[in-house]
């Protein structure tokens, strides 16, 4: 029979437990009120970029934009027979855990994105801003030869892997498709994850993922531009979590960098062109700039308040099953000592009886 | 009287005005803009300053703090870093950032080459409180 004095140490600390799960619930309910309110008045902002750079895009003609950071799925197609292009990817992710399912959903998301090598059917991701899949597959029709290493990726992954998901050793031993990847991280839980997985993380932030800054979303963004321009870089992808609601968020990819001209079909009756003050160059070299320190902004707010809004409810539930737990222990507790008394009483009158 | 719809919207207080109007005048990094209804499709940087709306028969003056606007037929977008309404600003407040603003910029201009000052930032910060009080329409001068 376990002991009273077990029994009664267990309840206390199940009941501190709950004190303080109770305790992160509710700061981050608070946070994530107000972390709720930022990104709402975000949310109109970011969607008319989104549309600007839609309309904008339908009527844009490469050859006269001579913006870096436009071009054809063709012109994709021979940036990268000539400079053999990285991937660069920026995952937003938490700094701390104990928020339920949020940190492995964002890396599931984001391992199925960055492995994604046309082997395997895309999935459903037909969001008007994800366009990874669709340049990789463009990339691997486009190229005849192995001598480009992403299709050596698709060709050397392609006879081993089955799934969307790839086994944690062959992602280990995949230095050859990884050394293409270069990887930006928000979150100690993001840096550590692909740390141990052998990624190249060329930098990261910490720190800045519950209360994100419009600061660091402008320096994330003038190190992807830098690294575009560069020339190395041929594809910048952003994962993050979208906030729907309190109990429904999805991780999410949205293509930053480049714009691909092929993926905005132009209406036809809308064919007229814009006029651009001063000039064409300079306003999109200014603006598009902008639309990813923008974009990397909305997405650390999203990410934020799905991170507040998965430990709340992460916290809550535990605060629930402590309770649960609690009471159990309690009726244990008191099932234990009643038979110890009744043992008790038994043996005295057990006693008194043969005294007579 | 013909209408265009003009939405202003910034990244830190959402969607500041949504309505039609009858005519924007703004001042772009190229010069002053009018722009009426059916306007041709344009995509242009904004200065700080303080635009004016025309509506209901009525002006409005709204401070922007820079930013960028695209016009289309039917609609003019605004995204602005920041935009207050009239009856939203604080005039002590825009007073005293003009005085920083004139100060650093003063500063700058007495300094050696290597000072620490930037002055593209004093002088958008300038602006933008001149705007703000112009909108308030408090004398500066």
């Amino acid at each position: 029979m376990a002991n009273l004095q077990n029994i009664r140490r267990r309840i206390r600390s199940v009941k501190s437990i709950q004190k303080i799960t109770n305790a992160m619930d509710m700061i981050a309910r608070s946070r994530f009120n107000a972390a709720k309110d930022t990104l709402l008045s975000n949310i109109p902002y970011v969607d008319k970029t989104r549309e600007i750079i839609r309309r904008i895009m339908t009527q844009m003609n490469v050859s006269e934009s001579e913006s870096p950071f436009i071009t054809t799925r063709q012109g994709l197609i021979d940036a990268q027979s000539r400079e053999g292009g990285k991937f660069l990817f920026l995952v937003i992710a938490a700094d701390k855990g104990l928020a339920g399912a949020y940190s492995s959903n964002i890396f599931k998301e984001a391992h199925s994105t960055i492995e994604y090598d046309g082997t395997s059917p895309s999935e459903s991701t037909t969001d008007e801003e994800s366009f990874h899949r669709q340049n990789v597959d463009a990339l691997n029709k486009g190229i005849s030869g192995e001598q480009l290493r992403a299709a050596k990726a698709a060709a050397k992954g392609g006879s081993k892997r089955t799934g969307a998901n790839v086994s944690m050793a062959q992602e280990y031993n995949d230095a050859d498709y990884i050394s293409d990847i270069e990887l930006i991280t928000v979150g100690r839980k993001a840096t550590s994850h692909f740390k141990q997985r052998g990624y190249n993380i060329i930098k990261h932030y910490h720190g800045i993922s519950e209360r994100p800054n419009y600061h660091y979303a402008k320096e994330i963004a003038d190190l992807i531009i830098e690294r575009f321009l560069s020339g190395e870089i041929i594809d910048v992808t952003l994962i993050y979590t979208r906030f729907n609601s309190a109990i429904s968020c999805t991780p999410q990819d949205v293509t930053l960098l480049p714009l691909v001209t092929d993926d905005f079909p132009s209406e036809t009756n809308a064919k007229e062109e814009y006029i651009y003050e001063p000039d064409v160059v300079s306003v999109l070299n200014d603006f598009l700039p902008r639309r990813i320190a923008t974009r990397i902004y909305g997405a650390m707010l999203h990410s934020a308040a799905a991170e507040l809004s998965s430990r709340m409810n992460a916290m809550s539930n535990a605060t629930d099953n402590a309770q649960e737990l609690v009471g159990k222990l309690n009726l244990y507790y008191n099932k234990v000592r009643q038979a110890g008394i009744t043992n008790e009483i038994n043996e005295i009158v057990g006693g008194a009886n043969a005294l007579e | 009287m013909a209408t265009i719809k003009l939405e202003l919207v910034t990244p830190d207080k959402g969607e500041i005005l949504s309505k039609d109007i009858n005519m924007l005048i703004v001042r772009s990094t190229a010069g002053e803009l009018g722009i009426l209804p059916r306007h041709a499709n344009l995509l242009t940087e904004l200065q700080p300053h303080a635009m004016k709306v025309k509506m209901d028969g009525g002006e409005t003056l709204v401070a922007i703090g820079g930013g960028f606007m695209e016009v289309t037929p039917e609609q003019i977008t605004i995204l602005a870093d920041s935009a207050e309404l009239p009856e939203n600003i604080d005039v002590d407040r825009a007073k005293a950032a003009m005085k920083r603003a004139e100060e650093r910029i003063a500063q700058y201009k007495q300094a050696t080459k290597d000072s620490l000052i930037d002055i593209a930032r004093a002088n958008s910060a300038l602006a933008r409180a001149k705007a703000r009080l112009l909108v308030k329409n408090v004398p500066f001068n």
